[in-house]
């Protein structure tokens, strides 16, 4: 079928996860913090910005978050290489897809393109070489909804319909999501921009006290999680300026 | 027969006969810079001529929409596997022109035994920088040519030279805004198509004398070319894009929507 970039890219001998023998059963940890809610304009994604090998910490400014195109984002968790090419070949399959057809990837079959890859990669997957279960959220221009979908690593697809959680850290939070959603002041999807913020910030502090694969905040280094919201004008990023204050006024006092 | 050279040249001056003929009828295409980036436009009945090819990249073409979509195919594919493989800023209108589509088109034109692309193309790439825009057009035999500031594509290079030079005549472009732009290069447009309609009818005139002489070298008033304007739109549409150096994203192509255009139209063309 034309317009696929996948499969044009497979035509040139590519291949997404090359599936390395290694022991079967390998468990290999995926240590981070990643969480989609809704909120009343559309989705709120954030992620923590630390990456790990084992118990050493690699790295303390990932972007966990990434942009697709202008309204979808794929946030990661587990192996880093094999995430970011995922999101380099989807990225590239919208825009393939866009400019060929001369119209936009509808939102399914967005998703299915997510699907597919994370089939591909099962191989790697189960070897511990490349398991990767990202959160795909969106915002839907034909139906004019946010909208937020978690995977298994095999590639089975589930729409989080108010929000959903990923990685090492997230058990710790998926239960505060929950309560937060059904008994708190008002349900996630009602929240303001800025409160949404706020409860984002408090679940992956949360999240890094009880994780040690999650970063938290650090202050001294001015370094706040990732934080990204998609409406109908598109991805925006909460710039450092919004996060400080309210990081000090709303989550630091309690800490 | 054609293994014998002399016949092989004939036939392929021929071809060129025959493809000349074949873009008598088609719409001239402008693409320049202004203040904010590139724009690219053209007249157009029905099929479109304007396309996205890659992040920074827009085309628009001239001849059989059926070649053009498959040059535009070989193009985009070219464009994004490159893009995947090494990074967006590799790939660059020149190197998918000259080295990606000149040798295709080339070959189909000098294989004689097989159709030629009846296609005219214009490639407009919009720089980090002002200075970096570039252009570039590619005649069907596969002969290129990069420019700078604007180009057009028309049916015969004496009709692109009258579009070049009254583009060259309007001063100021680089820093031009959005609707004069569309202005200017309204008018460029005009100036070639009138130009093709009056070699067309100079043909028809004296078709029997060999050696006429190129078309009047004066340019129409801007009055002739609103009059033209007004007539042609009435039946056709403008196609017009824009390829903006601040906009948010990678992508910077953006096809203007009938609204938005219509806003931007200058006043003497609503008269």
């Amino acid at each position: 079928m034309q317009g696929d970039f996948l499969q044009l890219l497979k035509e040139q001998g590519y291949q997404l996860g090359t599936s390395a023998s290694v022991r079967d059963g390998q468990e290999l940890t995926s240590g981070t913090t990643i969480l989609a809610m809704k909120y009343r304009d559309g989705v709120l994604v954030a992620g923590d910005r630390r990456a790990t090998a084992g118990n050493m910490v690699m790295y303390d400014r990932t972007d966990k978050v990434l942009e697709l195109d202008r309204h979808s984002v794929l946030a990661i968790a587990g192996v880093p290489a094999t995430a970011y090419e995922m999101v380099r070949v989807l990225e590239h399959s919208f825009k393939y897809y866009r400019r060929t057809q001369l119209q936009e990837l509808s939102f399914e079959g967005k998703l299915r393109a997510v699907s597919k890859l994370l089939k591909d990669n099962v191989a790697a997957a189960l070897a511990g070489t490349g398991a990767v279960v990202p959160i795909f959220a969106g915002y839907d221009l034909d139906q004019g909804t946010a909208k937020i979908f978690f995977y298994d690593i095999l590639g089975a697809e589930f729409e989080g319909v108010e929000y959903a959680v990923s990685g090492s850290g997230s058990p710790t939070i998926r239960g505060i999501l929950h309560y937060l959603n059904s008994w708190g002041a008002q349900p996630l999807g009602e929240l303001s921009e800025e409160d949404a913020v706020i409860q984002a910030l408090r679940l992956l502090t949360c999240a890094a006290e009880f994780d040690s694969a999650t970063g938290g905040v650090n202050r001294e280094a001015n370094l706040y999680p990732v934080v990204k919201f998609i409406t109908k004008a598109g991805v925006r990023v909460a710039p450092e300026t919004t996060l400080k204050p309210l990081f000090d006024a709303k989550v630091s006092r309690h800490v | 027969m054609y293994e014998e050279p002399y016949r092989w040249v004939e036939a392929v001056g021929n071809r060129r006969q025959y493809l000349d003929e074949q873009f008598k009828q088609g719409s001239p295409v402008v693409a320049l810079s202004y203040a904010d980036g590139i724009l690219l436009l053209t007249v157009s009945r029905g099929t479109p001529k304007l396309y996205e090819i890659y992040d920074r990249l827009g085309l628009g073409g001239m001849g059989h929409p059926a070649d053009l979509e498959k040059l535009r195919f070989s193009l985009l594919e070219m464009a994004h596997v490159e893009g995947f493989n090494r990074s967006p800023s590799d790939v660059t209108g020149a190197r998918l022109l000259k080295n990606g589509l000149a040798p295709i088109i080339k070959q189909a034109f000098e294989e004689i035994y097989k159709a030629p692309f009846i296609v005219k193309i214009l490639l407009a790439e919009v720089g980090f920088k002002p200075e970096k825009d570039t252009f570039l057009t590619i005649n069907y035999d596969g002969t290129f040519e990069e420019t700078a500031g604007w180009a057009v594509v028309a049916a015969t290079p004496a009709v692109e030279q009258d579009m070049s030079a009254y583009l060259k005549h309007e001063t100021g472009l680089v820093s031009a805004s959005l609707p004069r732009a569309v202005g200017s290069a309204l008018q460029a447009w005009a100036v070639g198509s009138l130009a093709q309609q009056r070699a067309e009818a100079e043909e028809d005139h004296d078709a029997t004398q060999s050696d006429h002489q190129q078309p009047s070298p004066s340019t129409p008033d801007t009055a002739a070319l609103f009059a033209h304007l007004r007539e042609t739109v009435a039946e056709k549409t403008v196609e017009c894009a824009v390829m903006e150096r601040g906009a948010p994203g990678p992508s910077k192509y953006r096809a203007l929507k009938a609204d938005e255009l219509g806003r931007l139209l200058p006043s003497e063309m609503k008269g």
